[in-house]
């Protein structure tokens, strides 16, 4: 049983020939290709008995899948199994259906006999040729179900889109001659959007709304609109409103046009009111008296009128409405709502599962221990405190400036304040209090902070914290004004000058006189460019010290040898970095590194060849 | 339970019909077709394999029909005499009096008939067939504790065995018939209806390539099998139903795993 009627679970149903192209690209694709005529004989019959057999299931599968997916009539609620059968007409459908499981028993049975056959099969054409009639065979059956398959891809598209009613829950039915008002009733009480226009039959199916009263889901139910003829001559749309009339438990709201605006008269209403009344057995009945804006039942003639006093003579209520004013649309719901779980609770009270819950309830009474009268008791002080918490009374002596909201209910939440947290009789008196105790508090000093509680270490800590915090500051301001375009380097690759290193490490506490000496100031010294090479030989009365030094200045190192001028020097630069690009993305070392990292990748070696080369599969 | 208003019916529809389209939804349109051309033979020209055969031949077949219609429309366009109006086997007035001509030629040609009926003649359909032999048909079956024995042969084609038919004693049984190869039924032509049926095997009444597989019952291309042809409904001169009749297999049965014959008229 399907327990939300749903039916947009459906698989696509694909075309006769899109089926058959699926199926059989799908067995060239996932069974073995390759066979040669010098294979023992299993092998061969084995590789093409695959083919049939994998053919056979996909078929099969999809086949099945169809079947399953699309609703029994039988085990559907007959409310579901009706409309199906107005839509769609229940003898093509199940037809439809029964000739695709036609169609899967002969696939299989196909597919058994070629099989069979291909057991026999003693050479690698007659296997062939045996595989090419059986995959013939069952195509040429799935193109005779073209016409099926259409039809069955129709009644799925149709499926999915009809409203999810449920027919056992609480439900209101609306229903009327066509241009009455019942789309604009649904659309006012739920938040359905139902087309509303001037003509007749705009709402050509069912359509469902939701709504909520006394904290429980209804349904509202708009049907299309019914003329007056007989059963058999009502034709597809009407149906459908039929069907939900017969099925459906629910609180029949009829809707009918005082105003005559849809074409009909009161009297011709009322025939139709009269004829469908049958309909209407054991549910519980309501008669909507729509576009009373327009005109009014007071407003009709004496014979108008005496038709709606008869009907209210019968026992069904008749209610004015206007749904362009909303007047009576709230009256019209309340109403149907009662008088709908009334029903339903009289239902229940009649069937047999009241009676398990019946029976665990007990009301328990004391036994009567004797004849005395013992009422309840209520003390004179109690009836007198109960007079003064009579609030009418304070009321008069409120002092507002609009004197006509003295009496007006209070709201609970305004404007997402919580109006009971403002509200407190004493809280002048507790304000005052409250201040009154901060003061003597102050005065008290007990907001003071302890400082003398507190030893050096403290102290120095406080300090230090508080340089640090200082400095970060300073230095955060520094890095927001650098304006740093481009890409972010890390630290390490700037170069920190001998001078601001110093300065740092001076103001932090280090010593650094007489630092010449040190690893970083002899580093930076070594790192000369041209130009201070140049200069250091004009410089002939500065003796080179160290050996090192000499050699280095007669040498030119490698980049610079040969070079002639700065524009020569830009190009060999380029040169030696168009070079080294590939091996940089190849993340090699040198020109020598000759590793590589992956000699088997796995997307050269695995997969199908579709192409005929190895390079990218 | 839904807390939002579910899509009903035609909403698709009614969107549309309430908000209209995109306001570029025409020029859209406009370009996607245009653009369809281009995506077409981009698709024609880089699909390989399978799928590109089976694409190229059905829109080689598109393309043949584009040509004829748009040939027929051309011509429509154009009004030409129409020159064939005298109906076939009109014969011109002088020649009018040769008209018994046809009838005699029909009462011979029954006459003919009859007589290579006597004389068992057949005008079959498939005239030469290639001879099977012993070996493409037979198998051989090795038996007895060492299999050293090789007596006994197995039919590797189609066969057809009787209703009545029961085996011999395994023992004793020189050809196996395997029951997988046995067929009851044919699909039979008829040349001039040029209606398939499928119609009970009655018997075969000759094998060309030896008469050793006629007594078999071995089916092969060329084989002169008897049918049952009740279906048919077909009623001699003199008034008796005619319900079996020759047909000669056409097809290899073996390798398509049905027998396709024509009926001998």
């Amino acid at each position: 049983k399907m327990a939300l009627y749903n039916f947009k679970k459906i698989m696509v149903v694909p075309t006769s020939k899109e089926f058959i192209d699926i199926t059989l690209s799908k067995t060239q694709r996932k069974t073995p290709t390759v066979v040669h005529k010098h294979y023992q004989i299993h092998r061969i019959r084995h590789f093409y008995m695959r083919k049939v057999k994998f053919t056979q299931q996909n078929y099969h599968d999809r086949l099945s899948q169809i079947l399953t997916d699309f609703p029994k009539l039988d085990d559907i609620h007959p409310f579901y199994a009706d409309l199906m059968n107005v839509l769609y007409d229940k003898d093509h459908y199940k037809l439809a259906l029964g000739q695709i499981n036609i169609a899967k028993n002969l696939i299989d049975n196909v597919s058994k006999d070629y099989v069979r056959l291909m057991k026999y099969g003693d050479s690698l054409y007659r296997c062939k040729q045996l595989k090419r009639a059986a995959l013939g065979r069952m195509c040429t059956i799935m193109k005779r179900q073209k016409q099926s398959l259409e039809y069955l891809e129709q009644v799925r598209q149709h499926l999915s889109r009809l409203p999810t009613i449920d027919p056992n829950t609480r439900t209101l039915l609306l229903c009327g001659y066509p241009n009455v008002g019942k789309s604009s009733f649904i659309n006012k009480v739920t938040r359905a959007d139902v087309e509303v226009q001037p003509y007749a039959f705009t709402t050509k199916s069912l359509f469902v709304g939701h709504m909520d009263y006394k904290y429980l889901r209804w349904q509202v139910v708009d049907t299309p609109g019914i003329l007056d003829h007989p059963l058999e001559e009502r034709n597809t749309i009407e149906m459908q409103a039929i069907t939900a009339l017969a099925h459906l438990r629910s609180a029949v709201l009829y809707v009918m046009d005082v105003s005559e605006q849809c074409g009909q008269t009161l009297e011709q209403q009322l025939e139709l009111f009269n004829n469908i009344r049958p309909l209407f057995a054991n549910k519980p009945l309501l008669i909507v008296a729509n576009k009373c804006d327009v005109k009014k039942i007071s407003e009709l003639t004496e014979e108008d009128q005496k038709i709606f006093a008869d009907l209210t003579a019968e026992g069904i209520s008749v209610i004015e409405t206007s749904t362009l004013t909303e007047e009576g649309v709230m009256t019209v719901k309340t109403e149907a709502c009662d008088k709908l779980l009334a029903h339903r609770v009289d239902g229940k009270m009649k069937g047999k599962k009241v009676h398990d819950v019946l029976n665990r309830l007990h009301l328990a009474v004391p036994a009567k221990r004797d004849e005395k009268a013992r009422p309840p008791f209520i003390p004179e002080g109690a009836r007198i405190g109960r007079k003064t918490m009579e609030v009418d009374a304070p009321k008069q002596y409120w002092d507002l400036m609009n004197q006509d909201e003295k009496y007006d209910v209070i709201p609970e939440i305004w404007e997402g304040h919580n109006i009971a947290d403002y509200i407190d009789p004493d809280i002048m008196k507790n304000l005052e209090d409250l201040e009154k105790e901060e003061e003597l508090k102050v005065k008290a000093g007990e907001y003071e902070t302890d400082e003398e509680s507190e030893d050096e270490e403290m102290q120095e800590i406080r300090q230090l914290a508080k340089q640090i915090r200082e400095k970060r500051k300073l230095k955060i301001v520094c890095s927001k004004d650098k304006d740093v375009h481009g890409p972010r380097l890390p630290r390490t690759v700037k170069k920190v000058e001998r001078k601001t290193l110093e300065k740092e490490m001076g103001d932090l506490g280090l010593d650094m006189t007489g630092k010449d000496d040190s690893h970083y100031a002899v580093n930076a010294r070594r790192s000369r460019s041209v130009g201070v090479a140049k200069k250091r030989k004009r410089e002939a009365s500065v003796v080179p010290t160290s050996r090192t030094r000499s050699q280095s200045a007669s040498r030119p190192p490698r980049d610079q040898s040969g070079v002639r001028d700065p524009k020569m020097a830009k190009q060999a630069k380029k040169l030696m970095k168009n070079q080294q690009k590939d091996m940089n993305r190849q993340g090699k070392k040198g020109e020598a590194d000759r590793h590589v990292f992956d000699l088997k990748p796995k997307h050269l070696f695995s997969g199908k060849r579709k192409s005929g080369t190895n390079d990218h599969r | 339970m839904c807390l939002l208003p579910q899509p009903q019916n035609e909403h698709i529809e009614l969107h549309r019909k309430r908000h209209g389209q995109r306001l570029d939804h025409q020029e859209r349109k406009r370009k996607k077709e245009s653009r369809e051309a281009h995506e077409r033979s981009h698709k024609a020209r880089k699909m390989i394999g399978l799928k590109a055969k089976l694409y190229h031949k059905q829109r080689h077949s598109e393309k043949i029909q584009m040509k004829k219609t748009l040939k027929m429309h051309e011509q429509r366009k154009t009004k030409q005499k129409n020159d064939d109006k005298t109906p076939e086997g009109a014969v011109p007035a002088y020649l009018l009096d040769r008209e018994g001509q046809s009838r005699a030629k029909i009462l011979s040609n029954m006459i003919k008939q009859k007589r290579k009926e006597k004389a068992g003649k057949w005008e079959v359909p498939l005239p030469k067939v290639r001879a099977q032999g012993e070996t493409e048909v037979l198998k051989v079956i090795r038996t007895g504790k060492r299999q050293k024995k090789a007596w006994k042969r197995m039919v590797t084609k189609v066969c057809f065995v009787g209703d009545n038919f029961t085996r011999k004693p395994p023992k004793y049984e020189r050809f196996i018939r395997p029951m997988g190869l046995r067929f009851k039924k044919a699909h039979v032509t008829h040349p001039e209806l040029k209606a398939t049926f499928c119609l009970p095997i009655l018997g075969v009444k000759k094998n060309p390539s030896s008469p050793l597989y006629t007594t078999l019952g071995v089916i092969t291309k060329g084989t002169v099998v008897e049918v049952n042809v009740s279906e048919l409904g077909l009623v001699t001169q003199g008034g008796k139903v005619i319900w079996g009749k020759y047909a000669q297999v056409t097809n290899n049965p073996e390798n398509d795993g049905c027998i396709n014959a024509v009926l001998l008229v």
